[in-house]
């Protein structure tokens, strides 16, 4: 199967990446669009952690030390912080795709630190449009992508964890809304 | 921001639709004119049940439905630094140039004024009631309100009583404040289309049947006008706890053919209830303004009413009769009323309240405040402070210490989430939508804008 891809666009913010390809291959273009959270942001969101935990753990930490020599506590420690940074990437996400083939449907997938990749699939049939909406929460609003399915009452997040900026969203609902009304047709 | 002199106004109360009163109605008939006069109006509010988020009202209205949870009375918990992120998002997405708030008693109100002018923002302020300075609760209200408008840019009162009653319990320079009355909607108000027969005198009354509103002199006053005039009956519309008082009195004087207590009556079909009636009959105890006569008005009816507040300011002498709230004087006014009744022409009075009160005469006002507002000069912090200190000995400083933790929880928050990380909005054109049919792509009219900013 012959594939040849196009970096069709890219463009990046302080904190996201946007990269767009398209797969030409049999049986049609096949539409990748992709969003990392740049490598900069993924350290400065490590640091932070660790320097919270430094600040809220060690007062205690300390406390207990007092009554422990210190060279069997440094490495329960050194464990304890190397398990601590190893759930924290599990929980991270490096980069969230959506992945358009027309006349099938859309697959989204959420990718984490530690390498684990979540993957949802939407048949085309049961896409009626994307929306953007802007969302209000008690401390900020922002927008994001979400899918209307057919039959069901809740929306569909298309970026479960990540928030990009709207100018990301915009090429990517366009063409989900060309795929839908391409099968309409 | 204002380009040709067009300002983007933020509209703040705890008081918005779908909760139903006076201020929620002045904020939507406000905003609608200065959207139908150029400008970009958004209102933020608190949300109600499960309402919340963004809406778009008529006209491309936008309306922040801001989840945070109303505590008490319809107001917002009052966490003073709380409202800070989202009001700043707000202010910064829609590049908001006016921040309006309205009533004294609205948490919310308070707390965006503050943010807003720590973010250096011009300011207005509308009062909608009167308050007392007596008991404890106006004491605490008078001194927030003293706290927010020792900054404010300009004010505006309803009515020239409530200037007066403003500038007492803030102490705020009467220079700063406006006057510019409510107006009422003069083309959903009119008169019956045929006139009513004056064989049997209807008399309307519609309010809240609360002790502020006179519910109690009404119980005084209904049975000794239907003793005098056997040729007149009552219409009661409303609901609160002084219904029980009225039913009562219905009881006791047998009147439950010539009283009709209709109970809650929606907004909708308040004018269906008026061009029942001849008279209207409006008992409160206090009012800065009172929208309810002029909407009476509008549809042709003759108005008693307590001479309280700013009640006198409202109507022209000859279509309205003023008593004083006491039960003789009020059966004496009514009398007068009924004798007068055959002189008044309800079309002639309905085209005259249209002359003297649309809400686009008071959208043209408030625009002219607004301009003022912009034009005055942004102080330095400062002499900001130093305004707080004449509040009082100790609330001067706990203003002053308020605004100044304030300022650096704004400059923290710069930090955390600089300006330019918080995206501006594209403002969405509705005249595309109004002329198309409903096709599937205009159900979304936001796909005509989307071009401008990808």
């Amino acid at each position: 199967m012959d594939e040849s891809s196009a970096a069709a666009d890219s463009f990046e913010n302080g904190r996201y990446k946007y990269i767009h390809d398209i797969h030409n291959g049999p049986p049609e273009a096949i539409d990748v669009h992709r969003i990392v959270l740049q490598r900069s942001s993924q350290k400065k969101l490590l640091i932070f952690c660790f320097l919270a935990l430094l600040l809220f753990a060690s007062p205690p930490f300390f406390f207990f030390v007092q009554q422990l020599n210190l060279l069997t506590t440094l490495p329960w420690s050194l464990l304890v912080g190397g398990l601590f940074v190893r759930l924290l990437s599990q929980k991270l996400v490096k980069k969230e795709s959506v992945i358009i083939l027309p006349a099938f449907g859309v697959q989204l997938e959420t990718q984490y630190g530690s390498g684990r990749t979540i993957r949802r699939f939407v048949p085309i049939s049961k896409i009626l449009k994307p929306v953007l909406n802007e969302c209000v929460t008690p401390v900020t609003c922002y927008w994001s992508l979400a899918l209307i399915i057919r039959g069901e009452e809740e929306l569909m997040l298309v970026f479960k964890e990540l928030y990009p900026p709207v100018k990301m969203l915009v090429p990517i609902w366009k063409a989900i809304c060309a795929a839908i009304d391409v099968e309409e047709t | 921001m204002s380009e040709k002199g067009k300002h983007r106004i933020l509209m703040v109360s705890d008081f918005f639709f779908p909760n139903f009163g006076g201020v929620e109605n002045h904020i939507y008939y406000l905003s609608q004119c200065l959207i139908e006069l150029g400008h970009k109006v958004v209102v933020m509010t608190h949300a109600y049940n499960n309402r919340s988020g963004v809406r778009y009202m008529t006209g491309g209205l936008k309306v922040y439905y801001v989840p945070w949870k109303p505590f008490l009375m319809q107001n917002t918990l009052p966490t003073f630094y709380g409202t800070l992120p989202i009001i700043r998002t707000i202010l910064i997405r829609e590049k908001i140039s006016v921040v309006h708030g309205h009533q004294a008693f609205s948490t919310l109100c308070h707390e965006a004024l503050m943010h807003a002018r720590t973010m250096g923002y011009k300011v207005v302020f509308t009062d909608h009631s009167l308050y007392g300075f007596a008991d404890v609760g106006s004491v605490h209200m008078n001194k927030v309100l003293q706290f927010t408008l020792a900054d404010v840019t300009q004010a505006i009162c309803v009515s020239h009583t409530s200037k007066e009653n403003t500038v007492l319990r803030s102490g705020l320079p009467p220079e700063k404040v406006y006057v510019i009355p409510n107006a009422v909607d003069t083309a959903m108000f009119k008169p019956a289309p045929e006139r009513l027969s004056n064989n049997e005198i209807v008399i309307v009354v519609i309010s809240r049947l609360v002790y502020r509103k006179g519910a109690d002199l009404l119980v005084e006053v209904i049975p000794e006008v239907c003793r005098l005039h056997p040729n007149v009956r009552f219409v009661i519309g409303g609901d609160g706890p002084k219904r029980v008082r009225l039913e009562e009195m219905r009881e006791k004087h047998s009147l439950q053919d010539r009283v009709d207590m209709l109970g809650a009556v929606p907004h909708a079909n308040v004018r269906s209830v008026l061009i029942t009636g001849h008279i209207f009959l409006n008992s409160s105890l206090t009012e800065a303004f009172c929208i309810a006569i002029l909407e009476a008005a509008s549809c042709g009816l003759l108005t008693v009413s307590t001479c309280v507040g700013g009640v006198p300011e409202v109507l022209p002498d000859d279509m309205i009769v003023l008593a004083e709230p006491d039960p003789s004087d009020m059966v004496q006014a009514i009398t007068k009323a009924i004798n007068i009744l055959p002189q008044i022409d309800p079309e002639t009075m309905h085209l005259r309240m249209k002359k003297l009160y649309s809400w686009h005469d008071v959208a043209r006002r408030t625009e002219t405040v607004y301009d003022r507002a912009l034009r005055c000069s942004s102080q330095p912090l400062l002499e900001r402070l130093s305004r707080y200190l004449t509040c009082g000995a100790w609330a001067g400083k706990l203003f002053c210490l308020v605004m100044l933790i304030d300022c650096i929880l704004w400059q923290f928050l710069q930090l955390w989430q600089p300006d330019r990380d918080i995206e501006v909005v594209a403002d969405a054109t509705l005249t595309s939508f109004l002329h198309e049919e409903m096709s599937r792509d205009s159900f979304f009219f936001f796909s005509g804008t989307i071009d401008d900013i990808s």
